[in-house]
């Protein structure tokens, strides 16, 4: 089985690093492609063994699984630029946050009548193969399409299906997960330090004291509030440090994160649908270079951008 | 008047306890009509005294006998519970000190005055205790500790379980944890009625009639803690169990948090506690 990458990102890096370490895939039957070779992940992706292409096409060939790694609003360039040699056979992968099942089938069905397309969302911890991912399968894309992403997928950590509906809350939860932990972690270390850690002291429990506490969770059968509860002695340190945290509205801080991620995506996928996102908001840079390597987009229609509807002559 | 020693030893199991009460106000009179209702003590074994005869008829109408003095609750009782005010005690204590015997089980009720104040102030063989209980003892609800002075066995904490678990939950602790059970659950009852109050003012506000917005609040309130009481399960998790995704409970819990209820409430254990502490030490 042969995997590529749309998009040469953070996205693709990530995912390409973390199935070569767990071994399902070797290196050289990854494809990646991008317009942008000055990407730092780009050296980071050939250092690994991944075949780096700027040819969209080349990678679509080469591939049975195609990821489509790219930021949501290029998506549907993407879509135009590759739908030509999109065919039966292969498994497209939508990894953009609010991208739905439905437009990217519109988009490709031109092209090819039943196309696979599965939609899912995983988070940057992939590459130390602790992601979370979840998908949801598309109109014509099999049990065994969806079994098939599924062991890729848990190769690099939790992997489960889900109804699409579920996914925009996924989103918020562990797409945007991490970066919630890495400021929790950005604030406990200076927590250390304000006491008298050195700062890589600091950082490395902080890191740890986090990691530990999410195994022991997902280890037990008990409710984090009991496992909360474990480590509070009466009138020790840990209830005091607690209260200040209740006072500061911790808990509701996290909720209203969670909830305001998900909301944008849901308003992102929004704007989509309803054409609204100007080209101007896109990389000028990216369109050339989309338009330099996709001949059938004409210039006038560049101008004229509309996400979903499909413009250029078919091939 | 009753002559000092006329009195015989009477054996410490109900019904031949003779039970006095020195002081017959509100908290006294909620532990007197738990063990009434529980059966352990009969009415007429049981003596309480106050100064005026403001709270004694009520006490006369459940069938207890009263006094004015309170040398003879003393007298004619073996297990002797103190309940005046705070500031009264020392000076009734100095009044029936001599009339203490080794036979007498001394249990205050007192607010703020511990142990070690008790031992003082009565002879040094007393065995004395201190407890602590709530309102709610008064419907056989209650939640009481209690800790042992220094003369005060194993036999005197059983007896003292026994005739008041009648009363509810009945606890023995170190005598530290007596402020923090006022700062919990003395005052906490306020706490809940409180919460009571501002449910059962949503549900008004939402268009349901006050009076019964206030049953369903309390049944609701009552159901809780029934439910934590008999599953034994941690309440984060029965929490959750009635959170269905995107449902309306995680939508009113989320308003909560946002309100840091729960610091809150910390805030007032917190504050009922240092307060208790703060009022034993005066």
């Amino acid at each position: 089985m042969s995997v590529g990458f749309i998009g040469a990102g953070q996205l693709a890096f990530a995912l390409a690093r973390g199935f070569t370490a767990a071994g399902i895939l070797a290196a050289h039957k990854i494809t990646a492609s991008s317009p942008d070779t000055d990407l730092p992940t780009v050296s980071g992706l050939r250092k690994i063994g991944v075949n780096f292409t700027v040819s969209n096409k080349d990678t679509v060939k080469n591939s049975d699984v195609l990821f489509l790694a790219v930021k949501p609003p290029i998506i549907p360039f993407i879509l135009d630029e590759v739908g030509p040699d999109i065919e039966a056979r292969h498994i497209v992968v939508s990894c953009a946050a609010g991208v739905t099942i439905s437009s990217i089938e519109k988009k490709l069905s031109t092209f090819c009548p039943t196309p696979k397309v599965i939609r899912c969302m995983t988070n940057t911890p992939v590459v130390v193969r602790e992601g979370a991912t979840v998908y949801a399968t598309g109109t014509h894309a099999d049990v065994e399409d969806g079994k098939l992403l599924e062991q890729l997928m848990a190769s690099v950590g939790f992997c489960t299906e889900v109804e699409e509906d579920l996914i925009d809350a996924v989103t918020g939860l562990s797409g945007s997960g991490p970066a919630y932990a890495f400021t929790a972690l950005d604030a406990l270390a200076d927590g250390g330090v304000k006491m008298g850690l050195p700062r890589r002291l600091a950082v490395r429990l902080g890191a740890q004291a986090l990691l530990g506490a999410a195994k022991m969770l997902l280890e037990s059968e008990q409710h984090p509030g009991q496992l909360k509860d474990n480590v509070c002695s009466p009138g020790g340190a840990t209830i005091h440090a607690l209260h200040f945290l209740e006072s500061g509205g911790f808990r509701s801080l996290l909720i209203n994160a969670v909830e305001a991620s998900c909301i944008r995506t849901r308003e992102l996928q929004h704007l989509a649908d309803q054409e609204k996102i100007s080209p101007a908001a896109i990389k000028k840079t990216l369109l050339d270079k989309v338009k330099l390597e996709s001949p059938s987009l004409s210039v006038a229609s560049v101008n004229k951008v509309s996400l979903f509807t499909n413009k250029s002559k078919k091939n | 008047g009753v002559a000092l020693g006329a009195w015989p030893r009477v054996a410490m199991e109900a019904p031949e306890l003779w039970v006095g009460f020195v002081g017959a106000g509100r908290m006294a009179g909620g532990l007197v009509r738990g063990l009434l209702q529980a059966g352990k003590v009969p009415a007429s074994n049981i003596l309480a005294s106050a100064p005026s005869d403001k709270n004694l008829g009520a006490w006369r109408e459940l069938g207890c006998r009263t006094t004015h003095c309170n040398l003879e609750v003393v007298h004619r009782s073996t297990l002797v519970f103190l309940a005046t005010k705070p500031h009264i005690l020392p000076g009734v204590l100095e009044e029936i000190r001599p009339a203490v015997g080794s036979h007498h089980i001394v249990v205050s009720l007192v607010a703020g005055v511990t142990i070690q104040t008790l031992q003082r102030l009565l002879p040094p063989w007393t065995k004395v205790l201190r407890i602590m209980p709530n309102l709610p003892c008064v419907v056989q609800a209650g939640a009481m500790v209690f800790s042992r002075g220094n003369n005060a066995g194993d036999e005197e904490a059983t007896l003292l379980k026994s005739l008041l678990s009648s009363c509810g939950l009945c606890e023995e602790v170190p005598e530290s944890y007596i402020d923090i059970h006022t700062g919990l659950s003395g005052s906490g009852v306020a706490y809940v009625y409180l919460f009571a109050e501002a449910l059962a003012e949503g549900a008004v506000k939402m268009g349901m009639p006050g009076a019964l917005a206030s049953r369903i609040a309390a049944q609701t309130l009552l159901g809780a803690a029934k439910m934590l009481l008999e599953t034994g399960e941690h309440p984060a998790k029965l929490r959750g169990d009635v959170c269905t995704p995107g449902g309306t409970t995680i939508y009113a819990l989320h308003q909560l948090e946002k309100g840091a209820l729960r610091a809150t409430v910390m805030n007032a254990v917190e504050a009922a506690t240092n307060r208790a502490c703060d009022m034993a030490k005066d």
